[in-house]
């Protein structure tokens, strides 16, 4: 694995997410009147992030440091977790109490299993 | 001398902080995450600080942290928030029509400061139809208080990080937290045969070099999502549903 992004790469990394943030919320707002979002874009663009943070979110849970090989088994703490936040949101849409009873979860899973 | 304008402006920016109190507690909550999950995830301080006052989009610098801190190449690091916030994209074309008569610095500026918490509230009250006439002052008071909120919870949580054991795994709740943000959009069948689509992928993908897997990821469910929602759009109005 390379080192951690440091420095003055990780001040352009952090004017690049800026400059992200900057376009994609003004993007409307500065455009013309010309611009219209038509239906396929509109599409692609509204399932864009929750796509992006799937494939972020499941990779974490399932191949988690230090070895970040597949691991399915209920021993997976983070999968337990993850598991217990699930659940929480089946019934509550509190994200406090979601993030609480997660890593209440994760952490018996972690000292116990 | 004060006049007419300037006292109603200053009535809604009022009326706009206290329309989003409600939402304060979500907002100091997730801020604070956010803080302590750069923090525990390698980030140094000021670097932390300094993120979270510029970028202020918690999902976009959570979703970075991990590139960050595996030294993906800056392109991609940059181009996962960018991905990550082109839901604003929608909201803004949403917000268009209700600021399209203001001076491009004043749309620039709400722009910026518009956040999940202060669109879904804005949102609400224009569907009820209780926006004020001057509609950019309340906004402009919905986006302070969120952004106050924000920074002062991120600042609380990047400091007080330092203080937390590393042992305690604390960099998980920045994850915990993307689970909650992605859990409740779940219902529509587009957003889920898309979500489930891009995990495969990613796992699949995952040896990948430089972090890619995340992208052959995203890209495989942005297509499948897409592809459901255009299924479901030719089915006839009140077919019985098939999956």
């Amino acid at each position: 694995m390379s080192e951690p992004v440091a420095g003055l790469a990780l001040g352009v990394v952090i004017a690049g997410l800026a400059l992200s943030t900057f376009v994609t919320r003004t993007s409307f707002l500065l455009a013309g009147a010309k611009l219209r979002l038509g239906h396929r874009v509109e599409v692609a663009l509204r399932y864009a992030p929750v796509c992006t943070l799937a494939a972020i979110i499941v990779p974490d849970i399932l191949m988690h440091p230090p070895a970040h090989v597949l691991d399915l088994s209920l021993l997976n703490p983070r999968l337990i977790g993850a598991l217990g936040a699930g659940l929480w949101l089946c019934w509550s849409r509190n994200i406090v109490g979601c993030l609480a009873f997660g890593m209440g979860a994760y952490t018996l899973a972690r000292l116990y299993l | 001398m004060v006049t007419g304008q300037a006292v109603e402006s200053r009535a809604a920016f009022r009326l706009g902080q206290r329309a989003i109190l409600p939402f304060l507690p979500g907002a100091f909550t997730w801020g604070m995450i956010s803080g302590v999950a750069m923090v525990k995830g390698g980030l140094a301080v000021p670097w932390a600080i300094m993120m979270s006052l510029l970028v202020y989009a918690g999902s976009a610098q959570l979703a970075a942290l991990p590139l960050i801190v595996a030294g993906a190449p800056l392109w991609v690091i940059v181009a996962t928030g960018l991905i990550t916030n082109l839901r604003f994209v929608i909201y803004s074309a949403a917000l268009r029509p209700y600021f399209v008569d203001l001076p491009w610095p004043k749309r620039a500026a709400l722009g910026f400061f518009m956040t999940d918490f202060t669109f879904t509230r804005f949102m609400r009250s224009a569907q009820e139809g209780s926006l004020p006439a001057r509609t950019d002052a309340w906004f402009a008071g919905v986006c302070s208080s969120n952004w106050i909120t924000w920074q002062l919870s991120a600042i609380t949580g990047i400091i007080g990080a330092s203080y937390v054991p590393t042992e305690w795994g604390l960099e998980f709740t920045g994850t915990l937290a993307l689970v909650a943000l992605v859990g409740p959009s779940l219902t529509a069948r587009p957003a889920i045969v898309g979500a489930a689509a891009a995990a495969v992928v990613a796992l699949l993908a995952y040896p990948l070099p430089f972090k890619l897997g995340l992208f052959c990821g995203a890209l495989a469910g942005i297509i499948a999502a897409t592809l459901t929602d255009a299924f479901e759009q030719r089915l006839p109005p009140g077919s019985p549903e098939q999956a």
